[in-house]
């Protein structure tokens, strides 16, 4: 790093719209704008969760009047499906982020550690898989489930689920390694560690920072995934994200349900998200 | 590059498997079970499928009674020879991915920067961060859509106690591509966020004692030291990021429907629409890889790019 | 050794066989092996004809699978799967809109009881060449312009443009309402303002106007008719409407009818015009704040009118060609069943304002429904002159071109229109020939 050779050298001070503040105004200053971020992040959700607390005729006027109400929540709960689909939708994220990182962080180890044509084939080919857009295989994988028999069932929902994150999961997999020096897994080998062994117990354990961080961006997004769910998935396995997508008919949109079943789905992503960034935040330094 | 051939060695006819596995080397071996698992599902469940919608663009293939005939190149003639396409959606997608990443990533990084250091209500700030995480993007987007409407949002009610007078946001084209530039910085900033946290995270101590030795300012730190060691995550997110929002379907959908009269329409849009609109399967899935084809070469130049540049800047 | 397991195996598989022969024997379940599959759109009347069915399933020990699919993706999976010749579904919701679409792949419904008893204009979407048909009507869709009572008296509902425009102005200079008509516009809206005005001036997309026979808009070349005089009157009405008379909002070229529907409901708009069905929702005091207070009238019309337009449509299910034909059978006399029930369609009609698909459920309402009478008035009686839709695969095209068309000219200048719907008449041309 240059900063380390740079020895001797001072850089001129910067003078900077924070520096011209007091200490107490730099202070306020840093507050004031995480008070905005946070409005700003938490403005529209907000916003839905009054929305979903709206009886049905405010549910768009929601500034105008106070009554608020819990109707809606029951009103969607009276559905049967909705356990079951919550239940579902839960299953389906946890198994797909669980094994979507199990077979990338193996994949992304390799493009990192490894040079040659394997390497740069398995490179190139999730590169391009992954500029493809849905459109041209959501249709087709319609009609894959279908001939494997799988159309409709968890499975037909799981697989289709891991293997749309291979392509991104590998590459950034890859780049969290990258930040990893390799010298400590070559001691490892040396000391007489296999590959598997200098995987498993030193460069893993230095990359699980960004696992953690994967692997909550990978649950919220299959549990809010919308598209693989309405063409995968028929009556045997309703996700919650289908049960949102059908108060939406050629009628017009039940947005007083639709948001309050939006405000629940929230509640289990909020959890994981909170359990998940603990593992972030601390994050395991060797 | 049809199909991929890494994983296909250990399955080849001939030889049996096993000795053709024992006579790999060793760290071939390895790297080859390293990519087993992924390689399978991609094949089963992105390949294969691709593949088939890939052929269907050569093909004319309407969605109600698909005739299958071979047409060559005759779809993708029609799309590259599009006015629409070329001056009007082409132009959108690129200021949309322009301005959609480079806005989420400059928040994202200074986002994951403040996180990066303790202070009172850490965990809640953080929390609060990723909640465009926790809402369906559809729905996001239809709240964003209520909340714009120029009779009953919010933002129209305020901007009307304040006395300016109503504002016709969804109706007109810029304002209603600035909401969509909006709501997908807003949902994608956590994206960044969090990535760039966990790198940031995962960072070596040493070049920072080592800066502070030097008594380096802040921002010297941050553009010395940091900015290089994030490099690999930055470009990756940058590039994946920008291949994503290229493709942005639902905001946009949701929010605008490409409208008014295709002033917003995207890529993604376009495709759509022939395919499900126009019901010409074939000639959506040839629009489709002409945008994989656009987005594939911008983002592997801007990769490369990322990754000089930053050298560069060391 | 081996001996012993094998007949300890054999021994068990037998009697689990057994068991199982005796548990499917005495239960009734075995009865119930014959099932049926219907897949419909989420909403309150197609799952009240459901329920009808289910009626009769019940009954006949037949097994009814629900299978609700979302709106946004119906038509593309259905489609698929009835290109791909899957099994997914014995019953499928139909639409007037892909009526030609899927007419080479679903079964006719001719011999489906009570058939003689529905009207017949309608079906004109499902035909074949053959004059056979591919639906059985399920539920009347028709436009219905609605009015508030508190607002309006019945002799002063506007009848004519002129007329709408006037009394929206004086409504809003009394300041007793924000806006006079509130419709939806954006894209797959289009009925709810530019269309009825369309049909209500005498005009319409192609020429010859009002033809639906596609031989003769063929011969005809799909001309469109946007250069007609008669076009340029209503766009420059809603033109005028949004900007000039400011009877409308501005931002209403990009109403669905979900805007349009909230800002009626809230008591913002005098006037509105929507799908029949909404009747039950505006005047529901859970889900609208002018409950009680919206009544029905016929369409005003435009300067070349003579008699109120009307359009009447429907929603009908169909039975895909690829059912093995036993169920096929079951499937029509499920159907048959329900185009039968008096009692059902009355109980759909009370629950959800579906007007419903029987002639003879029609007049048995017609006699002791107020509700039924109104929408009698201002639909079935007046003038239906023609389809709300062009009934050939490439009409979503048409329409979304269309569309392109009508809001860029409407977001244009007052005098730029005859230029945009001169510019337009290719795109909709081109659309209506597959883009060619």
């Amino acid at each position: 790093m240059s900063v380390a050779t740079d020895t001797g050298y001072t850089p001129p001070k910067r003078g900077s719209f924070l520096d011209a503040l007091a200490p107490g105004g730099k202070r306020a200053f840093f507050l004031l704008s995480v008070l905005g971020v946070l409005l700003i992040f938490a403005f529209p959700v907000f916003w839905l969760v009054l929305t979903s607390m709206r009886p049905a005729w405010g549910v768009y006027y929601v500034h105008r009047g106070l009554e608020f109400t819990l109707g809606n929540y029951l009103e969607v709960l009276e559905q049967e499906v909705v356990v079951h689909a919550f239940f579902n939708s839960f299953v389906i994220a946890t198994l797909s982020t669980f094994f979507s990182l199990t077979v990338t962080v193996t994949s992304g180890y390799m493009l990192s550690r490894f040079t040659g044509k394997l390497a740069n084939a398995w490179f190139g080919t999730i590169y391009i898989f992954r500029t493809i857009p849905y459109i041209t295989w959501v249709l087709p994988l319609y009609f894959v489930t279908q001939w494997w028999g799988i159309f409709d069932t968890y499975l037909g929902l799981l697989l289709p689920h891991i293997a749309v994150h291979i392509c991104f999961f590998s590459w950034l997999m890859k780049g969290f390694f990258d930040g990893i020096d390799p010298s400590m897994e070559s001691a490892a080998l040396i000391d007489g560690c296999t590959r598997w062994g200098a995987f498993l117990r030193v460069a893993l354990p230095s990359a699980l920072p960004g696992i953690a961080a994967l692997s909550i961006l990978c649950w919220l997004w299959t549990w809010n995934e919308f598209l693989f769910a309405l063409i995968l998935t028929s009556h045997n396995t309703p996700m919650i994200t289908v049960v949102m997508a059908q108060f939406v008919s050629e009628l017009g949109t039940e947005w007083n349900l639709m948001s309050a079943t939006a405000v629940m789905a929230m509640v289990p992503a909020l959890i994981v998200a909170i359990f998940g960034q603990k593992y972030v935040v601390r994050g395991l330094k060797v | 590059m049809g199909t991929p051939g890494p994983d296909k060695a250990p399955g080849k006819p001939g030889k049996s498997f096993a000795l053709r596995w024992l006579a790999l080397n060793e760290k071939t071996r390895f790297s080859l079970l390293l990519l087993a698992p992924s390689g399978i599902m991609l094949i089963l469940f992105q390949i294969v499928p691709i593949l088939i919608g890939a052929n269907a663009s050569f093909r004319d293939w309407s969605l109600y009674d698909p005739q299958r005939t071979w047409v060559g190149l005759q779809h993708y003639i029609y799309i590259l020879t599009d006015p629409n396409f070329l001056y009007l959606v082409l132009p959108n997608t690129l200021l949309l991915m322009v301005s959609s990443v480079s806005i989420g990533l400059v928040l994202g990084l200074a986002l994951a920067h403040m996180l990066n250091k303790h202070f009172f209500g850490h965990a809640i700030v953080q929390t609060v961060i990723l909640l465009p995480l926790m809402v369906a993007p559809v729905i996001a987007s239809m709240m964003m859509r209520w909340i714009f409407n120029d009779q009953f949002g919010v933002v129209a009610a305020v901007i009307g106690a304040l006395g300016f007078g109503q504002i016709a946001w969804l109706s007109d084209r810029w304002p209603s591509f600035a909401i969509i530039v909006f709501t997908d910085v807003w949902l994608w900033t956590p994206w960044f966020t969090i990535l760039l946290l966990a790198g940031l995270r995962s960072l070596p101590k040493e070049p920072y004692e080592a800066a502070a030795i030097d008594a380096a300012s802040k921002w010297r730190v941050f553009t010395h030291v940091t900015l290089p060691m994030m490099r690999p995550i930055m470009a990756v997110c940058i590039v994946i990021r920008s291949i994503d929002c290229f493709r942005t379907f639902d905001q946009v959908w949701v929010i605008s429907g490409g409208g008014p009269a295709r002033q917003t329409e995207v890529f993604s849009i376009y495709a759509y629409t022939e395919a499900f609109v126009y019901l010409n399967f074939g000639r959506g899935t040839a629009a489709a890889i002409i945008g994989a084809i656009i987005i594939g070469t911008l983002g592997w130049g801007l990769y490369k790019l990322l990754n000089r540049f930053m050298e560069v800047s060391r | 050794m081996l001996r012993k397991i094998s007949l300890k195996r054999a021994l068990t598989y037998l009697s689990v066989g057994c068991a199982a022969l005796a548990v499917s024997l005495l239960s009734p379940a075995h009865a119930q092996v014959k099932e049926l599959k219907v897949g419909y759109m989420k909403n309150p009347i197609q799952e009240a004809s459901v329920d009808i069915m289910e009626k009769w399933a019940k009954k006949n020990g037949v097994k009814l699978v629900k299978i609700p699919m979302a709106y946004s993706i119906f038509q593309e999976k259905v489609t698929a799967t009835l290109t791909s010749g899957n099994d997914q579904f014995d019953v499928i919701w139909h639409n007037d809109d892909w009526g030609q679409l899927w007419i080479k792949w679903l079964a006719r419904m001719d011999d489906v009881k009570g058939m003689d008893r529905v009207s017949k204009h309608p079906l004109d979407a499902f035909y074949d060449e053959d004059g056979k048909v591919s639906a059985v009507p399920m539920a009347h869709t028709v436009g219905t312009f609605f009015y508030r009572t508190d607002l309006v008296k019945p002799e002063e509902v506007p009848t004519t443009w002129a007329e709408l425009v006037s009394v929206s102005q004086r409504l809003q200079k009394e300041g007793k309402v924000k806006w006079g008509y509130v419709g939806g516009m954006a894209m797959n809206n289009t009925w709810f303002s530019l269309w009825w005005t369309m049909w209500g001036n005498k005009c319409d997309i192609f020429m010859p106007m009002w033809e639906r026979d596609n031989k003769k808009l063929n011969a005809a070349g799909w001309k469109p008719a946007l250069t007609e005089p008669c076009t340029k009157e209503y766009v420059e009405f809603w033109w005028d409407a949004l900007y000039t008379h400011k009877i409308s909002p501005e931002a209403m070229t990009s109403y669905t009818r979900d805007e349009a529907n909230a800002i009626f409901m809230a008591g913002d708009a005098a006037f509105t015009l929507v799908d029949s069905t909404h009747f039950g929702d505006f005047n529901s005091p859970k889900k609208s704040r002018i409950a009680g207070k919206v009544a029905m009238a016929p369409q005003p019309m435009g300067p070349r009118g003579e008699k109120p337009f009307a359009w009447n449509e429907i929603w009908g299910w169909g039975i895909p060609k690829g059912v093995p034909a036993d169920r096929q059978k079951l499937a029509k006399e499920m159907l048959g069943a329900m185009l039968t029930d008096m009692e059902g369609q009355k109980a759909m009609w009370d629950a959800t304002g579906g007007p419903p698909p029987s002639m003879d459920a029609w007049d048995i309402l017609s006699k002791d429904d107020k509700v039924f009478a109104d929408l009698k008035n201002a639909v079935f009686d007046q003038n239906i002159g023609t389809h709300s839709a062009y009934y050939f695969p490439a009409w979503p095209a048409v329409h979304k071109a269309y569309s392109d068309v009508m809001i860029g000219a409407l977001k244009g200048k007052r005098e730029d229109i005859p230029k945009a719907m001169a510019a337009g008449m290719d795109a909709v041309h081109k659309a209506a020939n597959g883009g060619q």
